[in-house]
């Protein structure tokens, strides 16, 4: 990955990041479409697409929920969408699938990393309005704007961080295991899909399963299922 | 006063995509509170400085709510300020919305519109649409979000202190009930949909692998997973017991002989 790569990359993970809690909320810190993002950013969004989808069953229960504690799949999913797209180059065969396996292992511990970084900046935040208290409780709007400026940099910090950290140690990682990876393809595929789909499942069931959205739930998967085998 | 004639909307509509910005434990959302309601208290300043600099200390103070919704809060209580109620009755006002707007907007947005616009993003990858898919799902997503956010800050700005009446509105009745059922139909479908499209090439063309035994071990491995990590789901997320599997899994392809 050349340098303006590194810095388009970090550029759209910084974006994702910030998209999550502090502005705009917009919903591109989806692995959906923050990774499909990062495989478009290389020339190849159809890779990008395919880690966004496999990262997004993963996602489903995130819910960016008030002070609850939660991953941070932006900045991870840009540069594991850029990642992959990156090793898949021109031709995609079934030697992507041990890339995949561990560039999603990358990507959800870099989330993971993502929960306690924004536990930090919150902390930062808090002592922050604790040094502006006296202005605040005296109505000085410059201190809003102080203190709205001061999160939006250590977020974006925190993003790029986060970006940087999946990119590179995290895409050195991603080509040395990848690469001394001995075992058949189809093992890697079958874990990755059996794993996202596990947790895809498991996810949606705690987040609908209750009550009557759970007969929908069913109902869905059922129709699902259907569709498919219509399809297949 | 009327809608139109409130000053400061348009910014305060935008400041209001950065309400938690300055996100703490301590004030939560009450930083970006305050700075989203600042242009709308800015007719205070005319009548003294005193009012508008109590008014902001006031709005900048803890606050809790869902951020699409917390527009409705930022609205009526700009309207409060600016017909002269008590401030205690504003403080009261702020306190009562934090648990309706929060419960309103978690299950409105976060357990259904969300879940809803994922499924339907995925239904359209699955079935082709490619990054179309990606579109359609932002798209979705971000015009009941604008939506929301307008409506909320219109709606707050109209009611003032009577804005309980602004959260009985029918059509956010009939969201509520509909949203959970469409998210469920729409993450249930999309499932089997998005293994369907992995297995068969995910739509680049290339069969990567014999369609069937992938297909009926990842729906096997997926029940095994998905059961084990419901099970242990009070202790760990599904994602950390996705961590523990995919790091073992890759230290056996590493040593596989």
């Amino acid at each position: 990955m050349t340098g303006g790569e590194i810095l388009g990359v970090t550029a759209v993970g910084v974006l994702a990041g910030l998209d999550l809690v502090s502005v705009p909320q917009a919903m591109t810190a989806r692995p959906l479409v923050a990774a499909f993002a990062g495989g478009w950013l290389m020339g190849h969004p159809a890779v990008g697409l395919l880690v966004g989808v496999i990262l997004e069953l993963f996602a489903l229960e995130t819910l960016p929920v008030g002070a609850a504690r939660y991953p941070d799949w932006g900045p991870p999913a840009v540069a594991t969408g850029a990642l992959v797209a990156e090793r898949a180059g021109t031709t995609v065969a079934a030697g992507i699938w041990p890339v995949l396996l561990v560039a999603v292992l990358v990507a959800a511990l870099a989330a993971s990393v993502g929960t306690w970084s924004m536990h930090l900046v919150r902390h930062a935040n808090g002592a922050a309005i604790r040094r502006y208290a006296d202005r605040l409780e005296r109505g000085d709007p410059k201190a809003l704007i102080a203190l709205q400026a001061g999160g939006f940099v250590r977020d974006s910090g925190r993003s790029a961080a986060l970006t940087l950290l999946t990119l590179l140690p995290g895409g050195v990682v991603i080509r040395l295991l990848s690469e001394s990876w001995r075992a058949p393809a189809v093992v890697a595929e079958g874990i990755v899909l059996s794993v996202a789909l596990g947790a895809g499942v498991c996810s949606a069931w705690r987040l609908l399963g209750r009550g009557a959205t759970a007969r929908w739930l069913c109902a869905g998967l059922v129709a699902g299922c259907v569709g498919v085998l219509l399809w297949a | 006063m009327t809608w139109r004639g409130a000053p400061g909307f348009a910014v305060t509509a935008a400041r209001l995509f950065a309400v938690q910005s300055a996100w703490s434990y301590e004030r939560m959302l009450g930083i970006g509170f305050g700075h989203a309601i600042e242009p709308l208290l800015r007719p205070l300043r005319a009548q003294g400085g005193a009012r508008y600099a109590e008014a902001l200390a006031r709005q900048s103070r803890f606050f809790n709510a869902h951020p699409f919704v917390a527009s409705i809060a930022v609205g009526a209580a700009a309207r409060a300020e600016l017909d002269g109620e008590a401030p205690e009755r504003i403080e009261r006002l702020r306190a009562a919305l934090c648990g309706p707007l929060g419960a309103l907007g978690d299950r409105l947005i976060w357990a259904g519109w969300l879940p809803a616009c994922v499924g339907v993003g995925l239904l359209l990858v699955a079935v082709g649409a490619g990054g179309w898919g990606v579109a359609a799902f932002f798209a979705l997503f971000n015009v009941v979000r604008v939506g929301l956010l307008v409506w909320g800050l219109h709606a707050g700005w109209r009611a003032g202190m009577r804005v309980a009446g602004a959260l009985a509105n029918p059509f956010l009745q009939r969201g509520l009930e509909v949203v959970g059922p469409l998210a469920a139909l729409a993450v249930g479908a999309a499932l089997p949909a998005v293994l369907v499209w992995v297995v068969r090439g995910a739509g680049m063309g290339v069969a990567w692998s014999v369609a069937w035994p992938p297909l009926i071990a990842a729906v096997a491995g997926a029940a095994v997973f998905a059961a084990a990590a419901h099970r242990i789901g009070t202790r760990l997320t599904a994602l950390s017991v996705a961590i523990l599997v995919l790091g073992v899994v890759v230290a056996g392809g590493e040593l596989w002989p």
